[in-house]
C-alpha cells in the first residue's frame, strides 16, 4: 500500500470516525481521537521515509482539476508537525477538555464536537501540505478555516468566542478568495492548475506578479502578519489546545506552508520578495513589542507568534537555500517549542486560576517538573544552545548575515526580542516571590509538555533528522538540492547570538523602566490599527444595513410601484441606447376606418373615467364599458367570433367583481387586519401624486411599447398562413376552432389546468374559512 | 412519447391527489411516488439526449411551427430535474412533518408540470402557459398555513407576479407581431432578419418579467414578505423550484432567441446583477431573522447569475447553470433547515451557510468559482473585485445570522424548543451530504452545466 495515501486516508478518516464514536459513545470520542492521532502520526513518519510518492487521479477534468498529492520534504515536515504536535494535544485534552467543560457546566458529549473538530483541523492540514492542484490546496486551505472556526468558538456561550470565531473565519476566508484569483488567473492562462506544471512553464510577467500577489494575500493573512494580524489574539478565546494546535502546527504554520509550495512562483518576482520583506519584519516588530506589552499569557504568546512566523516570512524574502531552509527548520522548531509554552499556559492557568503574568509567581517551587519543561520549550525559544532553539537562529542569523547588514539588524533587534518576551514569560510564571500553589496538575497534561521539551533538547545535540527534514523541505520548495550545514562552533552566527542573549538579558532585567513604551504602542494600536478598522467596517456595515432597511417597502400599491417605476426607467434607458432607432408611424386612415376611430375615442374616455378616483362600483362599469367598446372594434375588424368571446367574459367578468363587492364588509372589523410591519411607514404619506405619476408613466410606456411594435410591419409570412392552409386537414371549418382544438390544443388543455388549480385554490381558501 | 411523460406523469398525479385528502398518509407517499417516477422518466429522457442528442415532438403531428413543440435538450432537462429534486425535498419534508392542508401534495405536482413543461418547451407562448400553470399553483401554494401571514404573502406574491406575467406576455405578443411564428427556433430565425434595435423593447418586456421572478433588485420588493411570510417548505420551494424560472428564462431567451439583445443589454445585465448582490447583502447583514437573512440573500445570490448572463458566451451560459444549480441546492437546505431544532440542526444550517459564502468543500464554492473563472478570463477586474466584495458581504450576514441563532444562549425566560421529527432532520441532513458532496466531487456539477450550456451551439 502506498503510504501517501494511507497518512491522507487515515488523516481525514480521523474526525468523522472520532464524531461517529462520539455520537455514539460519549466518552469514547477521546480515546478514539487519540487512537486515529497516532496512527496518523505513525502513518506520516512511514510516509517521510518512503518520498518521493505520487498520487494523480482525474477528479474534474471538465475545469482540468486532478486529485494530485505528492509527498516531499516539504510535506514531510508540516504533516510530522501536524500530526506530532496533534497527538500530544490530543494527549493533553483529554485531561483538559472534561475539566473545562466542568468548569463551564457544559455536557461532556461537548467533548465530541471538540475532538471531531481538532482532527478535522488535522485532516485538513496533511490534505492540504501533499496537494499539488491549486483547487485541492484551496479546498483544504479553507477546511483548516473551517475547523478553526468551530475550534474558536468552541465556548459559543461567551460573547468574547463568538466575535473572535468569526473575524477569524472572515479575515482567513475572505483572503483565501485571494488564493483562487490567482490560481484561476495562472489556470486560465497556462491552462493547468497543477503546481509541478505551472512551476516548470510560468515565466516572470507582470500577470504572473500579479496572480502571486492575490495568493500572497491569503498566505499572509493566514500566517497572521502584520497588517492581518489582529485576528489571532483575538483567536485566544479558544481553549487552549486549540490555541497551541493552532499556533504550532495547524492554519498559522499553513500560511507560511503555501509560501514555501508557491514559492518558485513568488521567486519570479523581486517585488513580492520585497513584500515578503517588509511583512516579515513589520510582524516581527508589532508582534514581537506588542509581546512585550501583555499580561495575559496566552496574549503574550499568541503575539510572540506573529513575531514568530514574521521570521519565517522574513527568511522567505531574503529567499536562498539558506534563507528557504532556515524557514522549514524555523516553523519545525518553533511548533515544538510554541506547542509547550501554550499547553504550559493552559496547565498553569487550570491550576491556580490565573491567566495574567502579573497574579502569578514562584511556581518553580511546586509544579517542577513543568517549570523545568517548559523552561527548556521557553530557552528552545529564545535560542539558547544544547536545544533546537540555538540552531534555527544560527540558520536565521546565517541567512541574514549573507542578505546584508538591514537583515543582520533585523535578525538581531528580532531575536533580542524574543529573547525578552521569552525571560518575561517564564520568569514572571515560575521565579519570584512565591504566591502559593494552586491545585495539583493531573500528569496527562505535564507529560506532553516533557515529551516536547525533550524532542527540543535533543533537537539540540542530534541535530541529524532535523535538519535533514529541513533540507528536504527546502529542496522541495526551491526544486533543487539543498544541504544544510549546522552545527556548534564560534563564528558569526554564534557571537551575534552571544550579543543578542547580553542584549536580551539586559531588557528583561530593566523591564519595569520601559514597560510604558510597549504598552503606549499596544493602546495606540487599540485606536488606530488595523483591528480597529476592522471593526468599524463591520459595524458600519450593521448600521448601514439598518439604514437602508427604509427603502424597502412595505404596502403592496408600493410593490407593483416598485415593478413599474424601474421598468419605466429601464424603458427609457433602452430607448436611449437604441437612439429611438424603431420606427414610429402613425399610418394612412382610410374611408371605412370612421367608426373604429369613433369607439376607439369612446373607449379612450370610459379607460380614463376609470383611472378617475371614485366609488368601486364606477370603475368597475367604467373598465367594462372599455371592454365593450373593444368587443365593437373587434366586430368592425370583421372578427365576430372574437368579439363574441370578448364580450362573454366582459360581462362575465363585471358580473363577478360586482358579487365580490357586494361581498365586501361595509365596515373592516379591526381584529380581523393583518397589521402590517411598520405601521408609521404605512401612515407616512399620501400616496395620490406617486400613484398619479406611475399610473402616467406605465400607461405612456405601455403606449410607446404598443406604438414601436405595430409600427413595424407585421411580419409577411405569419404561421396564421399555414394554420388557414392546414385547417382542412384538421377536420375542422373555422380556423379558430381549428387553433384552439387542435393546432394548439395543447395550450388549452394547460389553459384549463390552471383554472383547475385556480379551482382547487379557491376551494382550499374556502375550506380555511369554514373550518374557521 | 418519452417526452411527454414527465409532464403527463406529474399532471395525472395532480389531477388524482386533488380529489384525495393529502393529510393522510397515503396521499402523501403516492404523491412521493408521483415525483420519483417524473424524475426516473426525466433521468431517462436525459440519457437518451445525451446519447442521440435533442429529442423532439410536435403536438398533434403537424409540422414545426403548426404544432406545438416540445423539445428536451440538456438545458432544460437541468432546470427540470433539478426543480424536481427541489419539490421532492420540499414534499418529503411536509409530509414527514405532516401535510397541514388536503391540496397541498396536488400542488405540489402541479408545480411540478407546469415546471417540467416551462423547461420542455419549445414554444413561446405554451412556455407562458406552463408559466402560468407554474405560478398559479405556486400563488396557492404560498397561502399553504394556517394564519394571516401565509395569506397576505400569498396576495402579494399573486399580485406582482401577475404583473410579471402580463409583461411576458405583452413581450411575446410583440414578438410574435414582429415575426410571425410562436415556436423558438423559428423567432430566433427570424429575428436575426431584423437590426437587434427592433426587437429591443420584446427583449426588455421578457427581461422584466424574469427579473421580477428572480427577484433581480429593483425588482425585488415582493421577495422579503413573501419569503419570509410563508412556510419554509413553500420558501424552498419557491426560491429553490420556482425562481428557476427565471433563470432558465433569461437563459433561453437570451442565449437562444435573443443573443443579439443579450450583447446590446449586457451593461444593464451587469449593472442590475452587481446592485443585486451589494444590495441584498448589505440588506442582509443587519436582519435579525433568519428567514429574513435569506430572504436577501437570495436577492443577492441571483446577481450572480445576471453577471455571468452578461458575459456571456458558452463559458458564461456554463456559469449560470452552475450557479443556478448550487443556489437552487443551497437556499433548499437553507429554508428547510430554518425552523429545525434538536442536534444536527445547526450542522445543516452551518453547510448551508458556508455553502452560500462559497467556503469548499462545500458545493456553493463552484458557483461562486466559476463566477471568478469567466470574469478572471475576461480580465474584467471591476467584475471580480466586485464579486469579492459581494462574497465578503455574504460571510458577514451569513454567519451572523448562524452564530445569533444557534450559537448565542437563548433570552432569558425563553421556551425549550421541542427538537425536530428525526425523519425530518435525517432528510436535511441528507440534503446537506449531498450539498458537500457537490463540493467534495464537483465533476457533476461542472459536466452538467456545461453540457446545459452546450446546447447552444448545437442549434438548428
Amino acid at each position: 500500500m502506498n503510504p501517501l495515501v494511507v497518512v491522507i486516508l487515515v488523516s481525514l478518516a480521523a474526525a468523522p470516525t472520532t464524531a461517529l464514536a462520539g455520537f455514539w459513545r460519549p466518552r469514547w470520542a477521546g480515546p478514539v481521537a487519540l487512537a486515529g492521532t497516532a496512527l496518523a502520526f505513525a502513518a506520516a513518519l512511514w510516509n517521510w521515509h518512503s518520498p518521493g510518492a505520487t498520487v494523480d487521479r482525474e477528479w474534474a477534468p471538465t475545469w482540468g482539476l486532478r486529485l494530485h498529492v505528492q509527498s516531499d520534504g516539504l510535506a514531510a515536515v508540516y504533516s510530522l508537525l501536524a500530526t506530532g504536535i496533534g497527538l500530544a494535544v490530543v494527549l493533553y485534552a483529554l485531561a483538559y477538555i472534561p475539566s473545562h467543560l466542568h468548569h463551564q457546566h457544559r455536557d461532556d458529549g461537548d467533548a465530541t464536537r471538540f475532538f471531531a473538530f481538532l482532527l478535522l483541523f488535522m485532516g485538513a492540514m496533511v490534505g492540504l501540505v501533499h496537494a499539488q492542484d491549486l483547487f485541492l490546496i484551496f479546498l483544504f486551505w479553507d477546511l483548516t478555516a473551517i475547523a478553526s472556526y468551530f475550534l474558536i468558538g468552541y465556548d459559543r456561550q461567551r460573547r468574547e468566542a463568538r466575535i473572535s470565531a468569526i473575524m477569524a473565519l472572515q479575515i482567513t476566508c475572505v483572503s483565501a478568495i485571494g488564493f483562487l484569483i490567482g490560481s484561476l488567473m495562472l489556470g486560465e492562462r497556462f491552462g493547468t492548475y497543477q503546481l509541478p506544471e505551472l512551476i516548470a512553464q510560468v515565466e516572470s510577467s507582470r500577470y504572473v506578479t500579479v496572480a502571486m500577489a492575490f495568493m500572497l494575500i491569503a498566505a499572509l493573512a493566514k500566517s497572521a502578519q502584520a497588517p492581518a494580524h489582529f485576528w489571532l489574539p483575538r483567536a485566544m478565546a479558544a481553549p487552549t489546545p486549540v490555541s497551541a494546535y493552532l499556533h504550532s502546527a495547524a492554519m498559522v504554520a499553513a500560511g507560511v506552508f503555501l509560501i514555501g509550495r508557491i514559492y518558485p512562483l513568488i521567486a519570479l518576482s523581486d517585488l513580492l520578495l520585497d513584500v515578503l520583506t517588509i511583512a516579515g519584519a513589520a510582524s516581527i516588530l508589532v508582534g514581537g513589542i506588542l509581546a512585550l506589552s501583555r499580561d495575559n499569557l496566552k496574549q503574550l504568546l499568541a503575539y510572540s507568534t506573529i513575531s514568530q512566523y514574521g521570521y519565517v516570512v522574513l527568511m522567505f524574502g531574503i529567499g536562498g537555500a539558506y534563507g528557504v531552509g532556515a524557514a522549514s527548520f524555523y516553523v519545525l522548531a518553533h511548533g515544538v517549542c510554541k506547542c509547550a509554552l501554550f499547553l504550559t499556559a493552559g496547565a498553569v492557568s487550570e491550576a491556580t486560576d490565573q491567566r495574567e503574568l502579573s497574579n502569578l509567581g514562584g511556581l518553580w517551587r511546586h509544579y517542577p517538573l513543568l517549570a523545568v519543561a517548559s523552561g527548556v520549550a521557553a530557552a528552545a525559544l529564545a535560542g539558547l544552545p544544547l536545544t533546537i532553539g540555538w540552531f534555527k537562529d544560527e540558520l536565521f542569523f546565517n541567512a541574514a548575515v549573507d542578505d546584508g547588514f538591514p537583515a543582520t539588524l533585523m535578525a538581531m533587534i528580532a531575536a533580542t526580542l524574543t529573547f525578552a518576551y521569552m525571560g518575561r514569560f517564564w520568569l514572571g510564571i515560575f521565579a519570584g516571590p512565591d504566591r502559593g500553589a494552586g491545585r495539583s496538575i493531573s500528569p496527562l497534561l505535564v507529560w506532553p509538555i516533557v515529551a516536547l521539551a525533550v524532542v527540543a533538547v535533543v533537537g539540540g545535540i542530534v541535530t541529524g533528522p532535523f535538519v535533514r527534514l529541513a533540507a528536504a523541505a527546502a529542496s522541495a520548495t526551491l526544486g533543487r538540492d539543498v544541504d544544510l550545514h549546522v552545527g556548534y562552533a564560534i563564528n558569526t552566527e554564534a557571537k551575534i547570538a552571544l550579543v543578542v542573549f547580553a542584549s536580551g538579558a539586559i531588557l528583561v532585567a530593566t523591564y519595569r523602566f520601559w514597560r510604558e513604551f510597549p504598552v503606549t504602542i499596544a493602546i495606540l494600536g487599540a485606536v488606530v490599527g488595523p483591528d480597529r478598522i476592522y471593526s468599524s467596517v463591520i459595524n458600519g456595515l450593521n448600521r448601514l444595513s439598518d439604514r437602508i432597511h427604509w427603502i424597502e417597502v412595505r404596502d403592496l400599491r408600493s410593490r407593483v410601484a416598485s415593478v413599474l417605476a424601474p421598468a419605466a426607467v429601464l424603458f427609457v434607458v433602452s430607448l436611449v441606447m437604441t437612439r429611438f432607432t424603431g420606427p414610429f408611424r402613425t399610418g394612412d386612415l382610410k374611408s371605412g376606418d370612421g367608426p373604429i376611430v369613433l369607439m376607439l375615442i369612446l373607449i379612450g374616455i370610459a379607460a380614463l373615467t376609470a383611472a378617475a378616483p371614485r366609488n368601486h362600483f364606477s370603475m368597475v362599469l367604467a373598465l367594462s364599458g372599455v371592454g365593450y367598446g373593444l368587443a365593437v372594434v373587434y366586430s368592425l375588424l370583421r372578427a365576430p367570433d372574437v368579439a363574441i368571446v370578448a364580450v362573454l367574459i366582459e360581462t362575465i367578468l363585471s358580473l363577478l367583481v360586482f358579487g365580490f363587492l357586494a361581498l365586501l364588509p361595509a365596515d373592516v372589523d379591526p381584529a380581523e387586519v393583518i397589521p402590517v410591519d411598520d405601521p408609521e411607514q404605512q401612515a407616512q404619506e399620501d400616496h395620490a401624486l406617486r400613484d398619479a405619476g406611475l399610473a402616467i408613466s406605465a400607461g405612456a410606456f405601455a403606449f410607446v411599447v404598443a406604438w414601436g411594435v405595430m409600427s413595424r410591419p407585421a411580419a409577411l409570412e405569419s404561421v396564421i398562413a399555414e394554420h388557414v392552409a392546414l385547417t382542412p386537414d384538421a377536420h375542422g371549418s373555422d380556423v379558430v376552432t381549428t387553433i384552439l382544438a387542435d393546432f394548439r390544443g395543447f395550450d388549452t388543455a394547460g389553459e384549463i389546468t390552471v383554472l383547475g388549480i385556480a379551482f382547487l385554490g379557491a376551494a382550499t381558501l374556502l375550506r380555511r374559512r369554514v373550518a374557521r | 412519447m418519452n417526452i411527454a411523460l414527465p409532464i403527463a406523469i406529474p399532471w395525472v398525479a395532480g389531477i388524482l391527489l386533488a380529489l384525495m385528502d393529502g393529510r393522510r398518509r397515503r396521499p402523501g407517499r403516492f404523491a412521493i411516488v408521483a415525483l420519483v417516477a417524473t424524475m426516473a422518466a426525466a433521468s431517462n429522457l436525459a440519457w437518451e439526449v445525451y446519447q442521440n442528442g435533442p429529442v423532439e415532438m410536435v403536438t398533434g403531428g403537424w409540422a414545426p411551427g403548426v404544432g406545438i413543440t416540445l423539445r428536451a435538450d440538456m438545458l432544460g432537462l437541468t432546470f427540470a430535474l433539478l426543480s424536481l429534486g427541489v419539490l421532492l425535498a420540499a414534499l418529503t419534508f411536509e409530509v414527514l412533518s405532516g401535510v397541514r392542508t388536503s391540496s397541498f401534495p396536488a400542488l405540489v405536482l402541479f408545480l411540478a408540470t407546469g415546471l417540467t413543461g416551462v423547461f420542455m418547451t419549445a414554444d413561446a407562448f405554451n412556455f407562458y402557459v406552463f408559466f402560468e400553470i407554474t405560478m398559479i399553483a405556486a400563488y396557492v401554494l404560498t397561502s399553504y398555513g394556517e394564519d394571516g401571514r401565509q395569506l397576505r404573502s400569498a396576495t402579494i406574491f399573486a399580485v406582482v407576479n401577475l404583473l410579471g406575467s402580463a409583461f411576458f406576455l405583452v413581450g411575446i405578443a410583440s414578438l410574435y407581431h414582429v415575426t410571425g411564428r410562436l415556436d423558438m427556433v423559428g423567432i430566433a430565425r427570424r429575428v436575426d432578419i431584423f437590426e437587434p434595435e427592433a426587437v429591443m423593447l420584446a427583449g426588455l418586456l421578457i427581461f422584466i418579467a424574469f427579473s421580477v421572478k428572480l427577484g433581480i433588485f429593483p425588482f425585488h420588493f415582493w421577495l422579503p414578505a413573501v419569503y419570509t411570510g410563508t412556510r419554509p417548505a413553500v420558501a424552498a420551494i419557491l426560491s429553490g423550484a420556482v425562481a428557476n424560472i427565471g433563470s432558465y428564462g433569461l437563459l433561453r431567451f437570451f442565449g437562444q432567441i435573443l443573443p443579439e439583445q443579450l450583447k446590446l443589454g449586457a451593461p444593464i445585465f451587469l449593472v442590475l446583477g452587481l446592485a443585486s448582490i451589494i444590495y441584498g447583502s448589505v440588506q442582509a447583514i443587519s436582519r435579525r431573522s433568519v428567514n429574513e437573512v435569506l430572504a436577501y440573500s437570495s436577492i443577492g445570490q441571483v446577481g450572480f447569475i445576471l453577471i455571468a448572463l452578461a458575459i456571456g458566451g458558452e463559458q458564461g451560459f456554463a456559469a449560470a447553470v452552475l450557479f443556478a444549480i448550487v443556489n437552487s441546492v443551497n437556499k433548499t437546505l437553507l429554508f428547510l433547515s430554518e425552523n429545525l431544532r434538536g442536534w444536527l440542526s445547526g450542522f445543516v444550517f452551518a453547510v448551508g451557510a458556508l455553502s452560500v459564502a462559497g467556503v469548499p468543500p462545500v458545493g456553493g464554492f463552484l458557483g461562486k468559482a466559476g463566477l471568478f473563472k469567466i470574469a478572471v478570463a475576461e480580465e474584467d477586474w471591476v467584475i471580480v473585485s466586485l464579486i469579492i466584495v459581494g462574497s465578503a458581504l455574504s460571510f458577514v450576514y451569513m454567519f451572523q445570522a448562524y452564530q445569533r441563532r444557534y450559537w448565542a444562549p437563548d433570552p432569558e425566560g425563553s421556551e425549550p424548543h421541542a427538537p425536530s421529527p428525526s425523519s425530518v432532520r435525517a432528510l436535511v441532513c441528507a440534503i446537506a451530504v449531498l450539498t458537500i458532496f457537490i463540493g467534495v466531487w464537483p465533476e457533476p456539477a461542472l459536466w452538467i452545466s456545461e453540457q446545459a450550456a452546450m446546447t447552444f451551439g448545437a442549434l438548428p
